[in-house]
């Protein structure tokens, strides 16, 4: 359970779409996917706007693996239980949208790719997952793929896109997912990050905003402090 | 969700991958060094007696047609918790169940081969039984007979004291990484013998002092479509 501005949303999951921005993909010169890639999160990486990510110690004090990153999302929270949702009634299961951080302990994760092994830990941590400041209904937003999307650290721009490069949109991610799972009200999918990851610390201050949504701000605090 | 006469409220699913030393090898993968863990989500969990959907996704595609069983002791989180230390592991754990980790198996090592995550053959609706009940108290949970049998054939027949790592290190290392919280499962991975079940078949997992689990499988009813 976790409260998103005035509305509390009750999740049974968290699904991520990787490498979903063409800016993203020309710039790392990834494969194109043919079909949208799927990881998960789980609940216990949910934050709420204001709330602090918190830089696990087992991270920062092993040179090997210091290296957690932001990504800003655009996020679409699950509306009723569905299966097998063609994409022209996408929007009848969508409850609205909102801004997500999927941050990610980076070496961690390309550690464990290189050794094929789950994508999970470096993406699960505690904290791990900012989302907010609100939720931004259906009927709000006119159009989910014309949408400023912008990450700042301390005041600097890292990331700035549009959702219009998004590679799979919302209904073809909405139609693939669903082909697969049972979706449960309040589910969040996080459709993808474009281009400018780069490294966060403790101590630094990260904005993520989405036009006609809002500001997710969290700060970075090393743990036990 | 009701397991046997207690309810539970998971909020994740943590597996162990190569756990028993004969079905690392067996998959031609390296024996690790520390836990391999990845998660299922809460929709592939059924109780005893209900079926496991075969997808017709996977049915109709002659490269992704194969799904597998895989029987696990699983253990059942009593309380919120971070930074267990090993010895305080039985303070954390509300009891033993019998879990089955049923897997996409071409879809996985599709997945696996191109550096991408393990997570949609994993998570179909169904790919997650669980019961018959929740056992509180197991003397020693790693001497436990562990056992699969399809259409009555023995497949997979083992023990829990060959499990790499143990619970009370499992239960350390997972909660230096995140929170375990009431009701959250952690399967403690499958011994060798794993292989591909079909609609039709009858599944029945047996671990010692636990009982069995059973559930038949059935192809799903929904149309497939092309992506």
């Amino acid at each position: 359970m976790i409260k998103i501005g005035d509305k509390t949303i009750n999740p049974t999951k968290i699904i991520c779409v990787g490498t979903n921005y063409m800016d993203h993909i020309e710039e790392t010169k990834l494969p194109v996917p043919k079909e949208p890639v799927l990881f998960p999160k789980t609940l216990n990486c949910l934050i709420g706007d204001g709330d602090p990510i918190i830089y696990p110690k087992l991270l920062f004090n092993n040179r090997k693996l210091k290296r957690v990153d932001y990504e800003v999302e655009l996020a679409f929270i699950i509306k009723d239980k569905c299966k097998d949702v063609p994409k022209s009634e996408t929007y009848e299961h969508i409850m609205g949208y909102s801004v997500f951080n999927d941050v990610t302990a980076r070496k961690m994760q390309t550690k464990d790719i290189i050794s094929q092994l789950p994508w999970f830990r470096s993406k699960s941590l505690d904290t791990f997952g900012p989302i907010g400041p609100r939720i931004a209904s259906v009927e709000e937003i006119q159009d989910p793929h014309n949408l400023k999307i912008e990450l700042k650290v301390n005041g600097e721009v890292k990331q700035s896109s549009n959702t219009k490069h998004l590679l799979f949109k919302i209904p073809d991610l909405m139609e693939y997912i669903t082909s697969l799972f049972t979706m449960e009200p309040g589910d969040i999918v996080a459709t993808g990050t474009p281009s400018g990851i780069s490294p966060i610390l403790p101590g630094d201050l990260i904005e993520a905003t989405i036009e006609n949504i809002g500001t997710l701000t969290n700060k970075v605090i090393l743990e036990g402090e | 969700m009701k397991i046997g006469s207690t309810e539970i409220f998971p909020t994740k699913i943590i597996c162990l991958g190569r756990n028993y030393e004969e079905h690392a090898k067996e998959m031609k993968s390296p024996i690790p060094k520390e836990p391999v863990f990845f998660c299922k989500t809460i929709n592939c969990l059924i109780k005893d007696g209900e079926p496991i959907i075969y997808p017709r996704i996977l049915f109709e595609n002659d490269e992704l047609n194969r799904v597998d069983h895989e029987v696990e002791l699983a253990i059942i989180i009593k309380k919120r918790c971070k930074n267990i230390i090993a010895k305080d592991f039985g303070n954390y754990i509300l009891g033993y169940t019998i879990f089955l980790d049923i897997t996409a198996r071409n879809m996985q090592l599709k997945d696996r081969g191109i550096n991408l995550p393990w997570y949609r053959s994993k998570n179909f609706d169904t790919f997650g039984p669980i019961g018959p009940k929740i056992v509180e108290k197991i003397k020693d949970p790693h001497s436990l007979k562990i056992e699969l049998k399809l259409n009555g054939e023995v497949k997979q027949s083992s023990n829990t004291k060959l499990m790499i790592f143990k619970i009370p290190e499992i239960i350390e290392y997972l909660s230096k990484y995140i929170t375990l919280d009431p009701g959250d499962i952690v399967a403690t991975g499958t011994p060798s013998g794993v292989g591909p079940i079909h609609p039709g078949d009858i599944l029945e997992a047996t671990i010692e002092h636990i009982g069995t689990l059973s559930n038949n499988v059935i192809l799903g009813e929904v149309e497939s479509k092309s992506f």
